[in-house]
């Protein structure tokens, strides 16, 4: 046992003899579950994430999407396509259609034969609403349902664009790449880009958006980042898939954080049961190891043989963990197919690799430390009297390490060191707070146990004998509560997060949510709008006062200096801002630092006090107290920041970076914007009233938007469903796998109470008593982490607003009594039934 | 049956603690069976004290785990107190052990999350009672280990654990003890503590003893000697045990 290759030998028979013990099937079992588990979500997640994306991607019509006033140039072209990106060209302008006497203004697509990058047009093409992945042919037109109205076509007629006659070939029901652009206040006409010169519309100074749309692989998308940035900079607007989404950004954001959030618990259940696993395997490990180190092995020899006999453990587990994992991820398609209607990309390798490297870092966090520090403080004569154990100095080594490992993990799994770092610690001050309830919550038990059970019959001694003998397991039943109360916790949380995610999105968008937004409302006008709006929308915002400003000084200095380098090429400095006044604030704003306006005083001593966006301020790199200066027409105004506000972006009403207080802004030019809400049925006659009456207020109709929020609201609900399937199937899996694992002693405990001259149902009652208030207590225990975990998670992570769960304080003690009750009782069904001479393994193996 | 305990009830009008005709056992260990315990008579009357010695491998922790019914038997009949073990279930024979039989195994089979106290405490707490505490601690004061009650088997050596394991088999004051090699690793005197002990309860509370064991010392103490040799059980004179 000398040379390498010996070693190898005899790690590889340690190996086979190991899986015949059932500790070591037990830690096989955690760690293919582990592997399965973390490679299943793991894949899950990362194709659900993209296939997320992808939807953004659609509603902006391209991963990529680039915008200026002149066509791009071949060579971007040709970058691009290199980088493994599709490409689509289109072009949008706003264009007098005629049919006859008729005229009307119409918002103009012209897309080319890749359009649409992503989804599928709806759309009538004289039988009916289908759906096409391309737009219309050559020659031809499909133009919006309002259009064909108010021009008087029918399909198959034509209509003149420009100098060129295009037939009408279909009407437009919904676009997937619909964006909120203000061109879509015409109603919409869409043709082919080989026709657009025929209609001479492309001329010099007429208003002309050339967009190029980019779709690809993120690692495509990423790999052009740099040409993005030099884009930007040379004036090109530049948007990237994940950016300007704001109707869609929290719900997503929230959505993908709870996607990983559940991946992590996924991981932290596979480290649980690793863990419980490791203990039995590590404790005969420790014999083993004693013995070979009294028939005299050397130290190094018994680490390198451990380490060895761990790697084939973790490679096995990991081959047949990450097979099953594979195996599940297509039995997960065939669900997704059914469940979730979004097309999803083909599977990364990463999760699969990820998944290995969790159950390797795992074990190795785990068990690693025991295993190296055994031989090192195991002596023949110590070994021999089993003194060995505990081992301060490796317990501590084993915190340690395994603290690490899962801190690289949950690194790994957030992206977000600051946040991995916080959760490591409170997750190791929660470990600490819980040891130490855990062993109060035992001793009370004990004590209650022998003073209240004494006399009685039958049951109460059963009670008796279940609670002692759980309080007197003491350091299992510590570790078993532990694992317990984290799985729970895991699975609560898990649970809760999805409850409050999905009532925080139907409350997010309700039915009345504003569908309309009238903007360009003349002073003069803005009574008699509002009195109409009144009487026919059933929810509507604020009229708000909107004046055009652009910054141009920050503390007195030129803006664009003064930002952070990161964010000189922000829109905020390259555009016009809204600005509006106001004396409160607005609904669905939150003030996050600083004091709302309370009088005209401040206006009056000369300083204007004004109210910004929080994430503005951070892009400009502002806070409290700083002035901006903004240039209004010919004339500029200071404003010094004395409040910081979040906005709900997702609300569909209208939403301001900067708030002025009444009588500053008053003098300027402004017109009023407002969003409201009408019911399908009343559309056509009260817009027609709307129209009729306030010819140059612009209507936008967001109902398509809202759709494609509502629909993907939907699906993500579904996703998260299918997540928590997932994560609590997994906790059953650690309790299950737990509860094997300290079946050995349960087995020698029953087998001795049998030779004492218990009965089966006696047995039956203590083992039941047993797993009830391992349940409860682990359940008691795990309110308290779930609670104080959300609380953390909510306030910290996912900006939900925190809130108490009093019902978790019932339902996991009880049921988590009734879980663990019924694994248990199952388990050890057969326990029970054994003659005391198998259970105690009198004879054979002993 | 019936007619074993006729010929007895003649004798001695006593019910005998333990009995059993034509006792075997066997396992079938891959496609060999072995036959351990063969066609074997044995009746020990109340207040008895009976050795069993046997060379290693004989079957003796056999036979004393299939008497107390922790086993069963292949074949044969077997009445314990009278009551005939074969006929009944698990349940039934774990009930008829209860507070009347005491067993020391060979390996002790003392729990390792236990202390030296509750281990001894564990057969009592199946039984009514309330001063549990108190009596385990008498018990392991008796194989002195009074100042080891806190103590974990893994942290007591082979020996003192073999005596909580006997201060186990006797806490509840049993009608009949079983002990495979009660003083198989003690020393001289130690033994003859243990020894002293099981022969008081002996005296004083009529306790029956059946015993397996190595020890001659141990062996000539009881009433009678039987050596179990080739799955049967000859009886030995005193005189006839040796070192
Ligand atoms: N379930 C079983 N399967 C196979 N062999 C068994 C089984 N039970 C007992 N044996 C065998 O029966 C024989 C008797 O075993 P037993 O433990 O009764 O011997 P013993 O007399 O107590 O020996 P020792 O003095 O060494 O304790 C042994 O050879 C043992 O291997
Ligand atoms: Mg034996």
């Amino acid at each position: 046992m000398s040379t390498g290759s010996s070693l190898l030998a005899l790690s590889l028979k340690g190996l086979r003899r190991d899986l015949r013990a059932g500790d070591v099937r037990a830690l096989f079992v955690a760690l293919v579950l582990a592997v399965a588990a973390t490679t299943m979500i793991g894949f899950f997640l990362d194709r659900l994430d993209r296939g997320l994306t992808r939807q953004a991607g659609q509603l902006m019509g391209g991963d990529i999407k680039l915008e200026q006033s002149d066509p791009f140039g071949d060579d971007l072209r040709d970058t691009l396509r290199n980088a493994g990106l599709t490409l689509s060209d289109q072009v949008d302008t706003v264009s007098m259609v005629s049919r006859g006497d008729a005229f009307q203004l119409a918002s103009l697509k012209v897309v080319d034969g890749a359009y649409p990058l992503y989804g599928k047009l709806r759309v009538d093409l004289g039988e009916g609403i289908i759906e096409r992945a391309a737009g219309p042919a050559p020659g031809s037109v499909w133009i919006a349902p309002r259009l064909a109205q108010l021009l008087d076509v029918a399909i198959g007629e034509s209509v003149q664009v420009g100098q060129r006659e295009l037939t009408v070939s279909g009407l437009i029901d919904r676009e997937p790449d619909q964006s909120a652009g203000f061109a879509s206040l015409s109603p919409r006409l869409m043709m082919r880009l080989t026709d657009l010169e025929a209609t001479g519309l492309v001329r010099p100074g007429s208003r002309i958006e050339y967009e190029l749309l980019a779709k690809g692989t993120p690692a495509a998308v990423a790999s052009v980042g740099e040409l993005l940035t030099r884009l930007r900079q040379q004036g090109v607007e530049v948007e990237d898939v994940r950016d300007d989404q704001p109707q869609l950004g929290s719900a997503l954001t929230r959505a993908q954080k709870y996607l990983s959030l559940s991946g992590l618990a996924a991981v932290l259940l596979a480290g649980v049961a690793v863990a419980m696993a490791t203990r039995r395997y590590v404790d005969r490990h420790l014999d083993t190891a004693a013995l070979l180190r009294c028939f005299g092995a050397s130290q190094r020899q018994l680490a390198q043989l451990f380490a060895w006999q761990l790697a084939w453990l973790a490679l096995a587990a990991s081959v047949v963990g990450a097979l099953l994992g594979l195996v599940g991820q297509a039995a997960l398609l065939a669900l997704l197919a059914r469940f979730l209607p979004l097309t999803l990309p083909a599977p990364g390798m990463l999760p699969l690799l990820l998944g290995v490297l969790t159950a390797l870092a795992v074990l190795v966090g785990f068990a690693g430390p025991n295993a190296a520090a055994a031989p090192a403080a195991c002596q023949c004569a110590q070994v021999l009297r089993r003194e060995l154990d505990p081992l301060p100095a490796s317990a501590w080594l084993v915190v340690t390490v395994a603290g690490l490992v899962f801190g690289a993990l949950l690194w790994l799994y957030s992206g977000d060191l600051g946040l991995a770092a916080a959760l490591l610690v409170g997750g190791l001050i929660a470990l600490v707070v819980l040891w130490g309830l855990g062993w109060l919550l035992l001793a009370l038990v004990l004590r209650l146990a022998t003073r209240f059970g004494a006399r009685g019959g039958e049951a109460s001694r059963a009670l008796r004998l279940g609670a002692s003998q759980l309080a007197r397991r003491r350091q299992a039943s510590l570790g078993q509560l532990l694992a317990f109360a984290v799985t729970f916790a895991a699975m609560a949380i898990i649970t809760l997060v999805r409850g409050d995610l999905l009532s925080a999105w139907q409350t997010q968008l309700p039915a009345d949510t504003p569908n309309y937004f009238a903007i360009n409302i003349q002073p003069g006008e803005r009574e008699g709008f509002s009195d109409i709006l009144d009487q026919v929308a059933d929810t509507r915002s604020a009229l708000y006062p909107m004046v055009r400003g652009r910054l141009t000084a920050i503390d007195d200095r030129p803006a664009r200096e003064a930002v952070p380098e990161a964010h000189r090429n922000d829109n905020a400095l390259k555009r016009e801002l809204n600005l509006t006044w106001r004396k409160t604030l607005p609904e669905s704003n939150r003030l996050v630092a600083g004091r709302w306006f309370d009088t005209d005083t401040q206006v009056a001593a000369g300083s204007v006090p004004i109210s910004v966006e929080r994430g503005l301020a951070e892009r400009l790199g502002v806070g409290l107290g700083d002035s901006l200066t903004f240039t209004i027409g010919s004339d500029s105004v200071t404003g010094e920041i004395t409040s910081l506000r979040d906005l709900d972006w997702d609300s569909f009403r209208p939403n301001f970076f900067v708030i002025f207080p009444p009588g500053v802004l008053e003098r300027y030019g402004h017109s009023y914007i407002t969003a409201f809400h009408l019911d399908a049925g009343a559309h056509g006659d009260v817009l027609g009233r709307l129209v009729a009456a306030y010819p140059g207020v612009s209507l936008l109709n967001v109902d398509a938007i809202l759709a494609r929020v509502r629909e993907l609201l939907a699906q993500v609900t579904r996703a998260v469903e299918l997540v928590l399937g997932f994560v609590l199937l997994a906790g059953v899996s650690v309790l299950y796998a737990a509860l094997t694992a300290s079946q050995t002693l349960r087995a020698h405990e029953s087998g001795l109470l049998r030779v004492f001259g218990a009965g089966q149902r006696l047995l039956s009652r203590v083992q039941g008593v047993e797993f009830a208030l391992l349940g409860f207590t682990s359940g008691l225990m795990a309110a308290l982490l779930a609670e104080g975990a959300a609380l953390g998670i909510y306030a910290g992570w996912l900006d939900l607003a925190p809130r108490l769960h009093l019902w978790l304080w019932l339902v996991l003690p009880f049921g988590g009594a009734l879980l663990i009750g019924v694994i248990g009782h199952l388990l050890s069904r057969g326990l029970r039934r054994q003659a005391p001479v198998q259970s105690l393994g009198l004879l054979g193996e002993g | 049956m019936s007619d074993i305990r006729d010929t007895y009830a003649a004798s001695a009008a006593t019910i005998p603690t333990l009995e059993a005709r034509g006792l075997g056992k066997q396992v079938t260990s891959g496609e060999r069976q072995l036959t351990i315990l063969d066609d074997l008579d044995l009746c020990v009357m109340p207040g008895e004290s009976v050795a069993i010695l046997g060379s290693s491998g004989a079957g003796k922790s056999t036979l004393l785990a299939l008497l107390a019914g922790l086993d069963t038997p292949s074949h044969g009949e077997l009445a314990l107190f009278g009551t005939a073990l074969p006929a009944l279930d698990e349940d039934g024979r774990a009930a008829l052990r209860a507070g009347r039989v005491g067993f020391v195994f060979q390996n002790f089979q003392l729990l390792p999350t236990l202390t030296a106290l509750e281990n001894v405490m564990l057969p009592l707490e199946l039984t009514p009672g309330r001063d549990h505490q108190q009596r385990a601690r008498d018990w392991l004061g008796r194989v002195g280990l009074g100042e080891r009650l806190d103590h974990l088997p893994k942290q007591l050596s082979g020996g003192e654990q073999q005596r909580v394991a006997v201060a186990r088999a006797f806490v509840t004051r049993p009608e009949l003890v079983f002990a495979d090699e009660p003083t198989g690793n003690l020393d001289r005197d130690t033994g003859s503590a243990i020894i002293e002990s099981l022969f008081a309860l002996n005296r004083e509370a009529g306790t029956t003893l059946v015993l397996v064991t190595h020890d001659p010392h141990l062996a000539r103490r009881c009433q009678r000697c039987l050596r179990l040799d080739g799955g049967r059980l000859v009886a030995l004179e005193p005189d006839e045990v040796q070192a």
